[in-house]
């Protein structure tokens, strides 16, 4: 039975063969990751408008039901047909899946994504997105509030169009957890195992930053460190159940948690009548998540169309009523003048007053990396 | 025609072969080498040897490596306990019902991996019946949890993986010519004697095929973890995920997966060598030979 061997080693040379050819083919020595050469080109227009459109978002964040927004849009443009995927949980977590493309120039076939105001701005300085005319999206420049039109990671709008503002704060359990009114209360060892926080470390340690009398946009890197250090103590000694993405809506609602660091808008995912969204006694986290286009977007036209469509009044006005988060979009109270009671869609200037703009780690990259470390470090305990 | 019938064989291996290259052999050489990069993601991972990746990679990860064996070969153990009388009741004892049980133990695969798990959630709900049950019988405490502890991880990854220990133990037992039972009670053993003496060892090649697919794939899983489990109850795939996705610190993630791989094979080999080769590799057919 020699044969049978010494054709099994041949074939066996014959594929390393193979595979040393395909190595040499794909070049083992360059760099991986890094700035890549991009250049930010502007996103073309229609018309026509029509085909495809793939948008990445988050869970939430449109209407559903009869005649909504999406069946809406496919209405006026002829042709068009919308998939709309909510596969992004976390910030980091999509970036981590669609880095690889975008460091290629490809977007994985989506046309927009939606992301928040940081991971915008990291995706931008990579020459990940593509650049916006105004002219293309008259909607857009001409009902943008006032107070996003130049936030300081995007001082022009350039690269970004917000889809929904929201409130970082506190999801409680009215019945079960009554006191919960400050981040420093989901510590009480009364409610051990029962409290949950956010994977997203720009909400949840600028919370806890707030919570100790600290002001998130002098917070020095130790004060984010010693932060996280509490938060390792809350996990060593059983206090906190798990860190969350929107996937805590399912534990809220089931009262496994009766408290949690949340986002505003979700209160509407959560069908259970006890549990409401709390201002925390020492002031919220704002933030905005946005339209953005990436570099190889296909159907750029119909993601331009997609949100100069979103930011008519009467549009947006549905949206808002279903998903509950802060609107950009001026004149929705004309549209719906119970959207101006809500102090989740119409915040008023009070509401807002102790809240911070959602900061990042303060210093280099270097430094941002070290944070973020000691962050994922107590997450993956 | 005697050349033409010497390259049949390499006919036979030759998709395999290029399987195995391609998906294994490639992804592999890519892993290695950027294994042993170094730099940041914002600056670029440039070539380089920094063996140093694989150190830094266990260092402070070694909590998540024990914890993932911990809770693989328990659960494990646990689908052996379950599965072994399962899989003899369904093939010597069923009789007309075997194949609408053999159905149900494949039936769960219907609906994704994903949805089962997250059904568990559901299960062991803190106010659920089961938790209840488990409370009463004292095994959880009064305050106590399921969801979102270690225990829920390993329920999850039993259950996931039963039936990969129940379907190779079935086969064994299945083909197992029950002529030999008789004789065994015919030379005076009892019937523990005879499960011992013949029907265990003609089944033991069942018993280690369902142990390597049960243990291999509950090692290195990470959705029983991140669904069901809490704070402290990472296993090793959860920090694989949070190297690469959310610190972007590939080469360490890299270097993390390296080890891994290299501690399931050491394990295995250890498993094989103490519960034989032969049993797994079928000795039987090399004595009939």
């Amino acid at each position: 039975m020699r044969t049978p061997r010494k054709s099994l080693r041949a074939v066996l040379a014959l594929g390393a063969l193979g595979a040393a050819i395909t190595l040499t083919a794909c070049g083992g020595g360059d760099t991986v990751g890094g700035a890549s050469d991009n250049k930010a080109e502007v996103a073309e227009p229609g018309p026509p408008v029509d085909g495809e459109f793939n948008i990445s978002t988050w869970v939430g964040y449109i209407d559903k039901g009869d005649g909504n927004t999406i069946s809406k849009f496919e209405e006026e443009y002829p042709g068009t047909n919308v998939n709309y995927t909510e596969d992004v949980n976390d910030n980091s977590d999509f970036f981590g899946k669609v880095q690889p493309l975008l460091d290629e120039g490809e977007s994985g076939g989506r046309s927009m994504f939606v992301v928040t105001d940081w991971m915008a701005k990291q995706m931008n300085d990579l020459g990940y997105l593509q650049e916006i005319d105004y002219a293309d999206v008259p909607n857009v420049d001409a009902n943008l509030k006032d107070s996003l039109r130049s936030p300081s990671f995007d001082p022009d709008r350039k690269f970004s169009i917000p889809w929904q503002s929201g409130m970082t704060g506190l999801l409680v359990n009215e019945r079960l957890a009554p006191d919960v009114n400050s981040v420093n209360d989901l510590f009480d060892p009364k409610y051990k195992g029962k409290v949950t926080v956010l994977t997203e470390m720009r909400d949840t340690v600028p919370l806890l930053l707030k919570a100790d009398g600290i002001d998130p946009e002098d917070a020095t890197k130790q004060d984010w460190l010693d932060e996280i250090d509490r938060l390792q103590g809350a996990v060593d000694s059983g206090q906190l159940r798990r860190f969350t993405g929107n996937d805590y809506v399912q534990d809220l609602t089931n009262e496994n948690v009766v408290a949690a660091i949340g986002w505003s808008g979700d209160i509407a995912l959560i069908a259970n009548d006890s549990v409401d969204w709390r201002m925390p006694t020492t002031g919220c986290i704002i933030w905005s998540d946005n339209m953005v286009i990436p570099v190889g977007a296909p159907n750029t036209a119909a993601a331009l169309a997609w949100a100069d469509f979103a930011y008519d009044p009467e549009i947006q006005a549905p949206i808002s009523d279903y998903v509950r988060y802060v609107s950009p979009v001026e004149g929705i109270e004309k549209v719906n003048p119970a959207l101006a009671k809500d102090p989740l869609v119409n915040p008023s200037d009070e509401f807002t007053a102790d809240c911070s703009t959602q900061p990042n780690p303060p210093g280099s990259a270097e430094d941002v990396q070290e944070v973020t470390e000691a962050f994922q470090a107590v997450i993956t305990q | 025609m005697t050349t033409r019938r010497r390259l049949i064989p390499y006919w036979l291996l030759a998709p395999g072969a290029i399987w195995l290259a391609l998906f294994f052999v490639v992804p592999m050489y890519f892993m290695g080498e950027l294994a042993l990069r170094s730099g940041t993601f914002t600056e670029g991972f440039e070539s380089a040897f920094q063996i140093s990746n694989f150190s830094d990679a266990l260092s402070g990860h070694t909590n998540q490596v024990v914890r993932s064996f911990v809770y693989a070969g328990t659960a494990t153990l646990i689908a052996l306990l379950i599965a072994y009388p399962l899989a003899y009741a369904i093939a010597l004892r069923a009789g007309r019902w075997r194949l609408l049980l053999l159905f149900a133990v494949i039936a769960p695969f219907f609906t994704t991996y994903l949805i089962r798990t997250i059904a568990w959630k559901t299960i062991l709900a803190d106010d659920s019946p089961v938790v209840s049950v488990l409370q009463a019988l004292q095994l959880v405490p009064e305050d106590g949890r399921v969801l979102a502890t270690g225990g829920a991880v390993i329920a999850g990854l039993t259950y996931n993986f039963l039936p990969f220990m129940i379907l190779p133990i079935y086969a064994s037992l299945e083909r197992m010519d029950t002529g030999l039972i008789e004789a065994g009670k015919d030379l005076y053993a009892s019937s523990t004697q005879t499960f011992l003496r013949v029907t265990l060892p003609i089944t033991a090649p069942g018993i280690v095929a369902g142990v390597l697919l049960t243990f291999i794939p509950a090692v290195g899983d990470y959705v029983n973890a991140e669904i069901l489990g809490g704070t402290g109850t990472a296993m090793i795939g959860n920090v694989i995920q949070s190297l690469y996705l959310e610190q972007r610190n590939y080469p360490e993630a890299a270097a993390l997966s390296f080890l891994m791989m290299l501690a399931i094979l050491i394990v295995v080999l250890i498993y094989l060598r103490v519960a034989g080769s032969g049993a797994f590799m079928g000795d039987e057919d090399e004595r009939r030979a």
